[in-house]
């Protein structure tokens, strides 16, 4: 037995071995070390985003967005804060085809049962169809919406959309305009201002306009009476404050619904306020009669004038409703609305002093307001001779709008200074726009008594109202036809100021194409349509704008009575 | 030694409650702030509803709507300039107030004057002389007619009682209205406040307070 003990000798396989095997222990330390670290990385990690949660963070149950409620666009309001537009939350019916797992024949007969606006057939079709989606209803009544849920169909869907509310409906539905589906501005001060009522920042503010809905209401009511009762294809009314020219109602009828502003017609959309024009007639006369007063042509109303029964001019000739056939001073011709008179007067103030006047009250471009609906303004152009100054002068061969005649009373009666109309309320954060001489002080002074003595013995009889002072023009143009001028198709309108002692508010209301009644023993003149409404609606106006009646002031009507020749 | 070894135990659970004690204000502070705002989503909300309401209400009560209640129903016009008044001075002058009826004054009976010759026709201007002679009144007992009411008889009826009963409460009633009204004015003309009072009336006066005062006390008393 001479074999070696093996314990004694180690094998070198054996130290390979346990070479080896330290080795790969080390390794295996390394990787188990890394695999530690990375553990107690990623829950370190967790921990200080615990304590960071803890310290710092939001609870679970935070709901945010809704502390700071702001509407999708600002609201409009009046000049009393009275809501004219809101963006409020509306129920929108949907409709996703492929989600629907009842009977499409049941459901398209319940559908067409609630929503008759489609019938059965064709709701059929859309639950048939490959769309994924349909608007069944946007702005649905609740109790639709309530109908709707109770069929429970998952493939209906409710859902709150916003959607802008005009609460007054119809009520200065021109100067608010309206929005299209998708809330963006499309007509008034919706589209003017889109960018302001979308802005984020001031969304939280409403937009204050100058209108005053009682105001408004009530000259659109009175208005709306006269267009039925004279059968008129559309009328126009405009409330200016003369100081400031911020307009407090402004209106155009036929009415619009902006809640519905797709159903309106074309000519329901038209606001006749801003941007139709119309030769507007004799309400010009005063401002003729003015220039010639600033240029020293007329000292007293008692110039004389020469006004026989047609004046022949330039191969026209011009006539008058009430001829006098003799002598008559200015104040007989403002009293009797004569043509003949007038453009003899405009004659001597002459083409150039007229356009220069006119352009300074704004005649001759687009009238000055916020609305981007202004229709340009008709004159003669370049064609501007003797007989156009005539024309021009008591109103004719020039069209304005309603807003330019009542910036122009406003001009007129304010003192002889042109502001531009506004319909922004006036106050700390918007100033009045900025103004210019047109007339002289003495010349609106004067003009008072004047326009007051047309409502007082002349064609504005009618539009007194006892205790107001108004002084105002009634104003008869015929259309433009084709060929000439049409004899049954007139402009009425009447302009006039309250109270005339101390002029504070201007209004100019239009009927277009009003028609003889048994009433008005077959006249479609101002005096018999346009002048009575006027006077209605100053009785109404006047309380709620602090004009107080009283039956013992009026101007100073020793500057032009004595002139009048009344026939007896 | 044995404290040496615990320090670091004690340091760590030192440690551990500071960190725990943060962490509690820290969880409060975040609850205080979660309530915060569950009041101001409150709010919000309340708001929206509000505006809702007030959306809903404008638009019911749209001028419109109102202009045509006016129109068919109400029916109110603009003010005249002669319903505006200067100031309450102006106001009071519209006002009369209402005239208190004089206790003591003396009873004047109605008369209508009977002309002698009422048969004749005769001129306004006549009236100046001889109006005082002929505007002699009739005497009262004349122009006065009482209305009676007097049971028809009916020898002839064999049960008279029947109607009895029914008359008796008519009669009795009218009776007592009469003394009523002939006292009453006896009453109010003698009634002088500031006169003297007799003793007949300082007895009737002094003994009614007597009279209910033990009343009240026994109700006090209860």
């Amino acid at each position: 037995m001479n074999a070696p003990t093996p314990a004694l000798v180690a094998r070198p396989e054996r130290l390979r071995l346990v070479g080896q095997r330290r080795q790969i222990l080390a390794v295996m330390h390394q990787r188990l070390m890394f695999g530690m670290l990375v553990y107690a990385g990623i829950i370190a990690i967790i921990a200080l985003r615990l304590i960071y949660l803890a310290a710092f963070g939001d609870h679970a149950g935070r709901k945010g967005g809704l502390t700071d409620f702001a509407p999708e666009r600002a609201d409009i309001v009046d000049r009393d804060g009275q809501a004219l537009a809101r963006t409020i939350d509306a129920w929108t019916i949907g409709l996703h085809p492929s989600k629907i797992i009842g009977n499409k024949l049941d459901l398209a007969r319940k559908l067409a049962e609630l929503m008759p606006e489609k019938d059965a057939a064709t709701y059929l079709q859309m639950l048939r169809s490959d769309r994924s989606f349909y608007y069944l209803r946007r702005r649905s009544p609740p109790d639709l919406v309530a109908a709707i849920n109770a069929l429970g169909e998952p493939g209906l869907a409710l859902e709150r959309e916003p959607d802008r509310l005009y609460p007054q409906t119809t009520l200065a539905a021109h100067v608010i305009g309206y929005t299209d589906i998708d809330g963006k501005g499309n007509a008034g001060m919706e589209r003017a201002f889109d960018e302001r009522l979308r802005d984020p920042e001031l969304r939280g503010q409403p937009l204050v306009l100058s209108i005053s809905s009682r105001v408004q209401q009530a000259m659109e009511h009175e208005l709306g009476e006269a267009m039925k009762t004279f059968s008129a294809i559309g009328a126009a009314g405009v409330v200016m404050d003369i100081h400031t020219g911020e307009v407090l109602a402004m209106t155009s009828l036929p009415q619009l619904n902006p809640n519905a502003a797709g159903q309106g017609t074309p000519e329901a959309r038209f606001n006749r306020a801003t941007l139709g024009v119309y030769e507007l007639g004799s309400t010009f006369k005063p401002f003729t009669v003015a220039m010639a007063m600033d240029s020293g042509i007329i000292k007293s109303f008692g110039k004389m004038y020469n006004c026989p029964d047609a004046l022949h001019v330039a191969g026209s000739s011009i006539h008058d409703t009430h001829p006098f056939g003799g002598a008559c001073s200015v104040a007989d011709i403002m009293r009797e609305s004569s043509n003949i008179g007038t453009a003899q007067i405009a004659d001597q103030v002459g083409p150039t002093r007229q356009k220069a006047f006119l352009k300074k009250m704004g005649f001759l471009e687009k009238v000055q307001i916020e609305l981007k609906e202004r229709g340009r303004t008709l004159t003669p152009g370049a064609n501007w001779n003797q007989i156009e100054t005539m024309t021009v002068g008591y109103g004719h061969g020039i069209a304005v709008t309603p807003l330019h005649l009542a910036t122009g009373y406003a001009t007129l009666f304010n003192g002889g200074i042109y502001r531009p109309a506004t319909l922004l309320k006036v106050d700390r954060n918007h100033a009045p726009g900025k103004g210019h001489r047109v007339f002289s002080e003495e010349t609106s002074y004067k003009m008072r008594a004047l326009l007051r003595m047309v409502v007082m013995k002349g064609t504005g009889k009618k539009a007194e109202a006892l205790g107001y002072r108004i002084g105002g023009k009634t104003g008869t143009a015929n259309k433009a036809v084709p060929g000439g001028y049409s004899n049954t198709r007139v402009v009425t309108s009447f302009a006039g100021v309250f109270p005339m002692d101390e002029p504070r508010y201007a209004m100019v209301l239009m009927l277009d194409e009003p028609q003889p009644t048994a009433e008005t023993f077959g006249y479609r003149t101002a005096g018999w349509n346009a002048a009575p409404a006027f006077g209605r609606t100053v009785a109404r106006i006047a309380p709620m704008l602090g004009v107080r009646p009283d039956k013992n002031r009026e101007p100073n009507m020793a500057e032009v009575l004595p002139f009048v020749h009344e026939k007896e | 030694m044995s404290a040496r070894g615990f320090g670091s135990v004690l340091w760590a659970g030192a440690v551990a409650g500071a960190a725990l004690g943060f962490y509690l204000v820290s969880l409060r502070v975040a609850s205080e702030r979660a309530a915060l705002e569950d009041v101001e989503t409150d709010i919000a909300m309340t708001q929206r509803d509000i505006r809702l309401l007030q959306t809903e209400i404008g638009t019911r009560g749209r001028l419109a709507q109102l202009e045509r209640w006016n129109v068919r129903f109400i029916r109110l016009s603009a003010p005249s300039a002669d319903q505006f008044v200067d100031g309450g001075f102006q106001l009071a002058t519209l006002a009369r107030p209402t005239p208190k009826p004089a206790i003591e004054a003396p009873v004047i009976l109605a008369s209508v004057p009977v002309e002698a010759d009422a048969g004749q026709p005769r001129l306004t201007g006549d009236a100046d002389e001889a109006g005082p002679a002929i505007r002699t009144s009739r005497p009262v007992s004349e122009m006065v007619h009482v209305a009676s009411y007097s049971v028809p008889q009916r020898p002839e009826l064999t049960a008279p009682p029947a109607p009895k009963p029914v008359m008796k409460p008519a009669v009795t009633g009218a009776k007592l209205a009469r003394t009523q009204a002939a006292t009453k004015p006896v009453k109010t003309a003698t009634a002088d406040p500031l006169a003297p009072l007799s003793s007949a009336n300082l007895k009737a006066k002094g003994s009614a307070p007597k009279g209910t005062s033990p009343k009240t006390k026994d109700s006090a008393a209860d």
